[in-house]
């Protein structure tokens, strides 16, 4: 091998075996990807990314937080007494969503276990841009909207003490409780558009493709979007909850683009006038990348973007048929009103 | 050092999307703690419901609701109704409902009667149960 040619021509073949092949995707009968199946989108990367974390976690941060999230889980699942008291009158000090009367037991969660994967690197937050991982300020007016949204009249001030940190009005009638808390969209935008991950449960979606429509089916509280291909919006008078979604190839990547929202969705504190971009690409077999573009120039200064991957799963989904059994909300509604009357007295 | 900082802070940092406000929903002040047989559940959405008889100190008996998650991930690990039988004996620490007349509770502890907890949790899927029909599995019966 003294030939330094005859080096230069092994070395290169060796380069070139192994070299990843670019990923060539199953395709439909009409040559556009094949983007069917379902997918997971539990996880534990965050939309926005904490204070002090990297863009990208190493392979040891990732691998020390996945552990802790894990070990946390473990403890929640650990045995109790049998013969223990009830939990402290005045509220267990549980905070947020538990509203210092705690949730229930850690076994009916199914949460993700792993920080998402896009192109190699684990990522600390779904947003990418703003460069920080961070929801861009919404502008004056809007914040001076959503106060004004909130803080209606009320013929009751008892609601401002309560431990689930809502303001005065929240429950005088079921419209001014959350999309969600009423079985009409999945909460957290699980249904989006933009689709983001619950960190509950309930994190699957199904795609159903054919030439002239795509469905993305999203398991919590069971909403199904119909993405029209190659046609144009609705005129701006109707008017939809999830918007109105077209959609369109780009190369290999499926573009949804979706206008003509209600104003009672309010991603984030946007009006009406949200547009969103989404953008769907199978990177290998078991995965998709998603990657969405908000915009709303009278919420935010400029446009934001995310990205997180979606990965295939084997598991079913399960109807959802939020309405069955609702019992919270009328427990919710009927629970201000036993307020009311005990502040009377 | 800056990754034993930013643990708790990515941790802690974690958003959390329930499906309702459970302060609005239960009493804070109104601790409970329920001892008794499983009569009944409810495997629904958005929250599955065991029904617990409690016998109380006078003698007699009052049928308790208790408020769980989503039965759905459940199924996912191949629990279903059946996983908990009536006449299974249980305990339930949590606060019951703001409005008193009702006798529904949160169930933030649910364990058998030595405390070990209900449908542990899970990092991944188990055997689906065998009589129940995913969404994208059903498929029309046949004529």
């Amino acid at each position: 091998m003294r030939n330094p040619f005859i080096v230069f021509v092994l070395a290169a073949i060796t380069v070139a075996a192994q070299a990843p092949k670019p990923y060539t995707p199953p395709r439909m009968p009409d040559g556009h990807p094949d983007l069917q199946g379902t997918y997971d989108l539990a996880t534990l990367t965050p939309l926005e990314r904490p204070a002090g974390a990297s863009a990208v976690l190493s392979k040891e941060e990732a691998a020390k937080l996945e552990r802790a999230a894990a070990v946390a889980r473990e403890e929640g699942d650990k045995s109790i007494k049998g013969d223990r008291p009830a939990p402290p009158k005045g509220g267990d000090g549980s905070r947020g969503a538990a509203g210092n009367v705690g949730g229930y037991n850690t076994g009916w969660l199914d949460p993700g276990s792993t920080y998402t994967v896009v192109d190699g690197q684990k990522r600390s937050s779904i947003v990418i841009d703003p460069p920080n991982g961070r929801v861009p300020a919404a502008k004056p007016e809007a914040r001076r909207r959503a106060l004004s949204l909130i803080a209606r009249p009320t013929s009751d001030a008892q609601e401002s003490n309560d431990p689930g940190l809502e303001p005065p009005g929240s429950y005088d009638d079921p419209e001014r409780r959350p999309l969600g808390e009423r079985c009409l969209l999945g909460f957290g935008s699980t249904s989006g558009p933009p689709a983001l991950p619950d960190y509950f449960y309930n994190n699957l979606h199904q795609i159903v493709q054919t030439r002239d429509a795509v469905m993305i089916l999203t398991e919590m509280v069971h909403d199904v979007r119909v993405v029209r291909m190659n046609a144009r919006h609705l005129p701006k008078t109707i008017r939809k909850w999830m918007g109105d979604s077209v959609g369109r190839w780009e190369g290999d990547t499926l573009v949804v683009d979706t206008t003509n929202f209600t104003d009672k969705t309010r991603f984030h504190g946007s009006t009406e006038n949200l547009h969103v971009v989404e953008r769907f690409t199978r990177v290998d077999p078991k995965t998709l990348l998603y990657r969405f573009t908000i915009d709303d120039p009278d919420t935010w200064e400029k446009p934001w973007s995310g990205e997180y991957a979606w990965p295939a799963t084997d598991s079913h989904i399960y109807e959802y048929a939020c309405h069955e059994a609702n019992y919270a909300l009328s427990d919710i509604l009927h629970g201000a009103r036993v307020r009311e009357e005990e502040a009377k007295k | 050092m800056k990754m034993l900082l930013a643990i708790p802070v990515l941790l802690g940092g974690l958003p959390l999307a329930a499906h309702h406000a459970f302060g609005g929903e239960f009493d804070a002040n109104r601790p409970v703690l329920l001892r008794g047989k499983v009569v009944k559940t409810e495997w629904v959405n958005p929250h599955a419901w065991i029904h617990v008889e409690v016998t109380k100190t006078d003698g007699t008996k009052e049928v308790w609701m208790v408020e769980g998650g989503s039965p759905n991930s459940l199924l996912r690990r191949g629990l279903t109704k059946a996983s908990l039988p009536e006449g299974t004996e249980i305990v339930v620490d949590g606060y019951q409902a703001r409005d008193h007349t009702v006798l529904r509770a949160n169930g933030r502890n649910v364990t058998f009667a030595d405390g070990r907890k209900l449908f542990l949790g899970s990092s991944g899927p188990g055997e689906p149960p065998k009589d129940a029909v995913p969404t994208d599995q059903a498929k029309p019966p046949a004529r």
